[in-house]
């Protein structure tokens, strides 16, 4: 069974108000469809605009789509009708773009990663000082780190924190919404090889929501090209260059790859 | 910013902040050590010693009923500075939840929720307030509730402006995906990012409060005699305006001066916490966020 199944979705933002006539804004997802299967990475290759960002809060369980069906291993991540407890919910993390906004200012980076942890497992302040210490030693980080604020660390270091709160859970998929590309060439690259060595380790999977042509060619495994709301070609990621998709050329020209 | 505080540079500021501070404790100090401070009983009548002028035994003289002057200001304080805080912050409390259930709900609510209020607001305060205590009678506790019920409108919006604020900021969306309950992220990522604009809210509106407090006991809805409030003694000393102004001028005096003080210290908590204003727009948002703005202007 495939972890994730997207079938025909669509969803349109429309703007409505007391004094105004429902008017159609456009569509920001139309009929798109996608597999992602358990321990692979997707890579959803996008223009600005082109719907990504809808796409990640969808999958997310935040933003209900108008038409078609999201099921996670089988289960169906918007029901009709009463709303149950989410059993998925636990198991789709996130971590976002800008480091420094995801994080809470006020809390300490302890806080921070303990917070799904607190959440959904009972654990002592011991266990959970652990747990947080061994987080921090996944993605690189220093146990000791866990004192800091948000403000004492670097956007890579925050980054590496986001990352520790993903997986926090054991999540089965992350969805990893434009994750390195806030931060500099070589702190993309460190960040990148752990977000791989997690993926190996722990059989997770991800939906890798980019616009940077080397990052998903580096983590992906199948990359589909997201166009005005829509998929518009999907490949094997070592296919991605040959690929004969003329936005495909364009972005990785605009890359620099060829 | 204050016109006290402006014409000073940054060093004298800081010292006139502390002086408002030193000040402001003083006359706590002074209404919770009123029965042991003041020299009378407030309420005690002695019309051998009426309209007396300031001696040894009456340090302020005494009042047309041979009331201490001293004493009746010094209870004063108890009740002017007790009922503000007691307003403002059952309109803090109630503020806090109404904007909260408005701003986290969202849609028909947050509608529903702000038309009521904006009924309300259509009414000047303090007219509305004086039209429930012509329906419920004079009195202190009938004023105190008109009061609540107009001044928690204010509060209401304020928080609902900063929820919404707060409710897309990539945090709060990060800790709902983390499976963070509605309660947790009320108490933990919300509240603690809105009290610090709050505060400077409430600093600068107890003083308005006291005012409005002073007014309506002026006109005899507020506190009622033979209760000493300052308000009430104005109204009550205007009588002897010509002969006896220190009956006026003492218990203005007092409003005068906690009301600017008020101000002082309000103005001065303003301008300190705009640095680390939770609020503050940062440099990048994340892609998601972007969209949630997207929905946010277009539900508009």
């Amino acid at each position: 069974m495939s972890l994730l199944v997207a079938e025909r979705l669509s969803k349109t933002y429309h703007a409505s108000g007391w004094f105004r006539r429902q008017t159609a804004e456009g569509s920001a997802i139309s009929n798109l469809s996608f597999t992602l299967e358990e321990g692979t990475c997707l890579g959803i290759l996008g223009e600005s605009g082109a719907g990504k960002s809808t796409l990640g809060r969808m999958v997310l369980g935040l933003l209900p789509p108008d038409e078609g069906r999201l099921t996670f291993r089988g289960e169906d991540l918007y029901p009709k009708g009463r709303r149950t407890r989410r059993s998925w919910r636990r198991d789709i993390q996130v971590v976002f773009q800008d480091s420094y906004s995801a994080v809470n200012p006020r809390m300490t980076i302890r806080q921070i990663i303990s917070e799904p942890l607190r959440n959904y497992e009972r654990q002592s302040a011991q266990e959970e000082r652990r747990t947080v210490a061994e987080l921090l030693e996944l993605v690189g980080l220093a146990a000791d780190d866990m004192l800091k604020r948000p403000s004492q660390m670097s956007g890579g270091q925050l980054q590496r924190v986001n990352i520790a709160r993903a997986i926090a859970l054991k999540p089965k998929l992350i969805v990893l919404d434009e994750p390195v590309s806030s931060l500099d060439m070589i702190v993309q690259k460190q960040i990148l090889h752990h977000l791989r060595a997690l993926k190996e380790k722990y059989g997770l999977s991800y939906l890798l929501i980019s616009h940077d042509v080397m990052a998903v060619h580096y983590l992906a495994d199948r990359v589909a090209l997201l166009e005005k709301g829509t998929l518009v070609d999907t490949v094997d990621a070592s296919e991605m260059f040959e690929s004969g998709h003329p936005t495909f050329r364009a972005m990785m020209q605009a890359a620099g790859v060829e | 910013m204050n016109v006290l505080l402006r014409v000073l540079s940054p060093a004298r500021r800081r010292w006139a902040l502390i002086l408002a501070l030193a000040l402001l404790l003083a006359i706590v100090v002074c209404g919770l050590l009123a029965p042991y401070l003041a020299p009378h009983d407030p309420n005690l009548v002695d019309f051998a010693h009426k309209l007396e002028g300031p001696s040894s035994d009456y340090p302020l003289g005494t009042d047309q009923l041979g009331r201490c002057l001293l004493s009746r200001l010094l209870y004063g304080t108890q009740v002017s500075l007790g009922l503000a805080l007691l307003i403002v912050s059952s309109c803090l409390v109630l503020g806090l939840a109404i904007g909260f259930l408005a701003g986290y709900a969202g849609g028909i609510v947050d509608s529903l929720v702000m038309r009521a209020c904006d009924a309300i607001l259509a009414f000047p305060s303090l007219i509305l307030a004086i039209s429930l205590i012509a329906v419920w009678g004079a009195g202190w506790k009938q004023m105190a509730v008109a009061l609540i019920i107009v001044q928690t409108v204010y509060y209401a919006r304020f928080v609902r402006g900063l929820v919404n604020q707060l409710k897309q900021q990539t945090y709060i969306v990060a800790a709902r995906v983390s499976g963070t309950s509605p309660f947790r992220m009320m108490s933990r990522h919300i509240v603690p990012n809105l009290l610090p604009p709050l505060l400077v809210v409430v600093s600068l509106e107890i003083g308005w409060v006291i005012m409005d407090i002073s007014a309506l006991s002026f006109v005899g809805l507020g506190v009622q005699a033979p209760m000493a409030e300052w308000g009430a003694m104005i109204n009550e000393g205007k009588s002897f305006i010509r002969s006896h102004p220190r009956l006026m001028i003492a218990p203005g005096a007092m409003i005068f001066i906690l009301v600017a003080l008020l101000n002082v210290v309000g103005d001065a908590v303003g301008e300190r916490k705009g640095a680390g204003s939770p609020l503050r727009k940062k440099a990048k948002t994340s892609g998601l966020l972007e969209t949630a703005n997207k929905e946010v202007s277009h539900e508009r």
